[in-house]
């Protein structure tokens, strides 16, 4: 295809949503706020999502908190911290129109509890809104939504939500709905997955588990996945120099278990693959300025 | 050695996730075996090596099984199931063969009903329950899912009340529909009432609601059951003998976690017994950092230097933020990861020693109990 769509920033040139999700602690936001300013860099109007109600994005990118408002962090770069139940009740209103019945929806113990713990209306209400973030026109809108998903477990309920509601609700506006944010979340050309793992056993092994089912419910597989924070390899030769000092020790094995981890995931995942060294930079917005240059590189 | 602040017949281990957390449990078990005491480790999802070091496999999956070590006392280890759980409770309390099989197939249960109320986080609560009046061990060790989740876990028992006793399921119990599957509160209503069923049916579709209601209806029975051990499981997770240890990483946002985690126990009425910081990066030997700045290896080195203080000035934080009367204990980065029972042990009683080194025990800290709001 023309135009570079063999590397990473290529492929994600024309979609709509990138939901980046991967197991909690291997930075997964630091990976979506470095893929946001990349997007935003590269031409394209990108907003943030963020779903952790104790708010860190914002620290990344330098802005002040989102506080369920957005932010403008610059010019094609705005971040908004999105609290479910808000999308949910925003949703019902602009759907029943009826202001009676919305305030009875509202306040019904049966709608708090279904929304709450209920079967994907949270998950969907999320996806629907960030459609319609894509979708408005003019000033407001944007190309592209960066989605700073929950940790694997709950990333992928939020990716297979639109299957199970369209699944259980058939027809009508509700159904209508699932049914198209499901065809958006399955269509590679529209919505990229990204997947951040560290090169651990656990993370690795979630991270192919996330796949097989990406694999299995929506027939798709990830855009890439990132593995984040590798120890650089540890120099050879153990006699001379500071060789014996447990700190090397220490380095070495740490190497070697990335290693051992890099090769296991290679074998199973033979799609395009990110690999980021370990930085001696704090959480900040320096880490994701690193970070955006090296994804920029990645094939 | 003694286990100190951890010695109580119920350690709950909570934490966000990639900590540690389950080896942490599995190090602590072993411990307490080998200081006599027959101890179960109820564990989520450990990895595979873990696993292959406890020796316990798929066959744990919901039961207990024997740790093949050489303590004084007993290790047993399961890998907790909700789902399994959940159908086990389903086929022991069911009426009859027939409504048993009929929540089972049920397609709410099967795809939906299972995350209502944190119904599957309930389950792992309820298998706790049963352990306990079981009474076979003098220490359970519960390891839960990462820290939202776990959260999630350990409201569950609450949720779950709040859910039993709530208007909604009122609703949900009244018959919705008659026999012929026709909604039963809009049949007199007659042409009105089709218009009623027609919408509900197009906003959410009938046979949702008729799958919800069944599933409601054939559960029913078991709801008194469910109560009394949900208030039983919550009246034992804030037990005088029931301890909270805390895992935690040095990085700064883990910080946050720890300490947004020590308030909700709090809050909860729940003991925060010792915060453990786990691997954290030991300081490499300044003399090999100067040293070898002409070795290639210096870069790496400089790297290990600066996560050390990193770390280092992560846990001087985290020690601040906390209050005196928190105890605080250092785990190294371990050049690899535990997965042998030796290993294991060695983890355990590093544990045992900086916690003897950090304090004398003394009753865990009980928070004040503070509103809902934060």
């Amino acid at each position: 295809m023309p135009g570079g769509a063999a590397n990473l920033v290529g492929r994600l040139r024309r979609q709509q949503l990138v939901v980046v999700t991967g197991k909690g602690g291997t930075g997964k936001s630091t990976v979506a706020a470095a893929l946001g300013r990349l997007l935003a860099a590269r031409g394209r109007r990108v907003l943030l999502l963020e779903l952790d109600p104790r708010e860190n994005l914002h620290h990344l990118l330098a802005v002040p908190p989102s506080g369920g408002e957005i932010v403008a962090a610059s010019p094609r770069l705005r971040l908004e911290n999105v609290q479910p139940l808000r999308v949910v009740e925003a949703l019902v209103r602009e759907r029943l129109k009826v202001q009676v019945l919305v305030r009875r929806v509202l306040a019904s113990p049966i709608f708090q509890h279904f929304v709450e713990g209920g079967p994907g209306f949270k998950e969907l209400a999320i996806l629907v809104h960030a459609l319609g973030q894509v979708r408005r026109e003019g000033e407001g809108g944007s190309d592209v939504v960066v989605l700073d998903a929950p940790a694997t477990g709950h990333g992928v309920s939020l990716l297979l939500a639109p299957v199970l509601v369209a699944e259980a609700i058939p027809h009508g506006p509700v159904g209508r709905l699932a049914h198209e944010v499901a065809a958006l979340v399955s269509d590679p050309a529209r919505c990229g997955v990204v997947i951040v793992t560290s090169a651990e056993e656990m993370p690795v092994q979630e991270s192919l588990e996330l796949i097989a089912q990406l694999d299995a419910a929506l027939g798709r597989t990830p855009e890439t996945v990132v593995v984040n924070g590798l120890y650089p390899p540890a120099p050879a030769g153990t006699a001379a120099g500071p060789g014996g000092t447990p700190a090397l020790h220490l380095w070495r094995e740490r190497r070697a278990t990335y290693e051992r981890e890099l090769a296991r995931l290679a074998r199973a995942w033979v799609g395009p693959r990110v690999e980021l060294p370990l930085l001696a930079l704090d959480r900040g917005p320096e880490i994701v300025a690193a970070l955006e240059r090296l994804l920029g590189e990645a094939a | 050695m003694s286990l100190g602040a951890l010695d109580r017949p119920l350690v709950v281990v909570v934490g966000g996730g990639g900590v540690g957390k389950t080896t942490f449990a599995a190090a602590l078990g072993l411990a307490s075996a080998r200081e006599g005491t027959d101890t179960l480790v109820m564990t989520f999802d450990p990895s595979e090596r873990l696993k292959d070091a406890l020796g316990v496999g798929a066959a744990a999956r919901g039961t207990e099984v024997r740790v093949a070590c050489d303590t004084p006392g007993r290790l047993d280890a399961s890998l907790l199931d909700p789902r399994a759980t959940f159908d086990r409770l389903i086929r022991r309390y069911a009426p009859d063969e027939a409504s048993c099989r009929r929540i089972l197939e049920n397609r709410f249960y099967r795809h939906l009903g299972g995350s209502l109320a944190g119904i599957l986080e309930y389950m792992a609560v309820e298998r706790l329950f049963e352990v306990d009046a079981e009474r076979r061990y003098g220490r359970v060790i519960l390891d839960t899912p990462p820290t939202r989740q776990a959260l999630d876990f350990l409201e569950a028992p609450d949720r779950m009340l709040a859910f039993l006793e709530s208007g909604a399921l009122k609703v949900a119990l009244r018959r919705w529909f008659d026999d012929r599957g026709r909604l039963r509160a809009t049949a007199h209503l007659a042409g009105i009432g089709r218009g009623v069923e027609a919408l509900l049916d197009h906003v959410v579709g009938l046979d949702l609601l008729r799958d919800m209601a069944e599933f409601f209806q054939i559960w029913a029975p078991l709801y008194d059951g469910f109560k009394g051990r949900a208030r039983t499981v919550q009246a034992l997770l804030r037990a005088k003998g029931t301890v909270f240890v805390l895992v935690t990483g040095p990085g700064e946002e883990r910080i946050a976690d720890a300490l947004f985690f020590a308030r909700r126990l709090g809050e909860a009425g729940m003991r925060l017994g010792p915060i453990v910081v786990n691997r954290v990066h030991p300081a490499p030997d300044p003399a090999a950092v100067e040293g070898g700045r002409a070795d290639p290896g210096a870069a790496g080195l400089q790297l290990f230097a600066w996560l050390a203080a990193r770390d280092a000035r992560g846990l001087a934080r985290l020690r601040g933020l906390l209050s005196t009367g928190d105890l605080l204990v250092a785990l190294p980065l371990l050049a690899r990861a535990p997965t042998s029972l030796e290993a294991l042990e060695a983890m355990g009683s590093l544990l045992l020693g900086e916690l003897a080194a950090a304090g004398p025990a003394r009753p865990p800290r009980r928070l004040p109990r503070r509103g809902k709001t934060a």
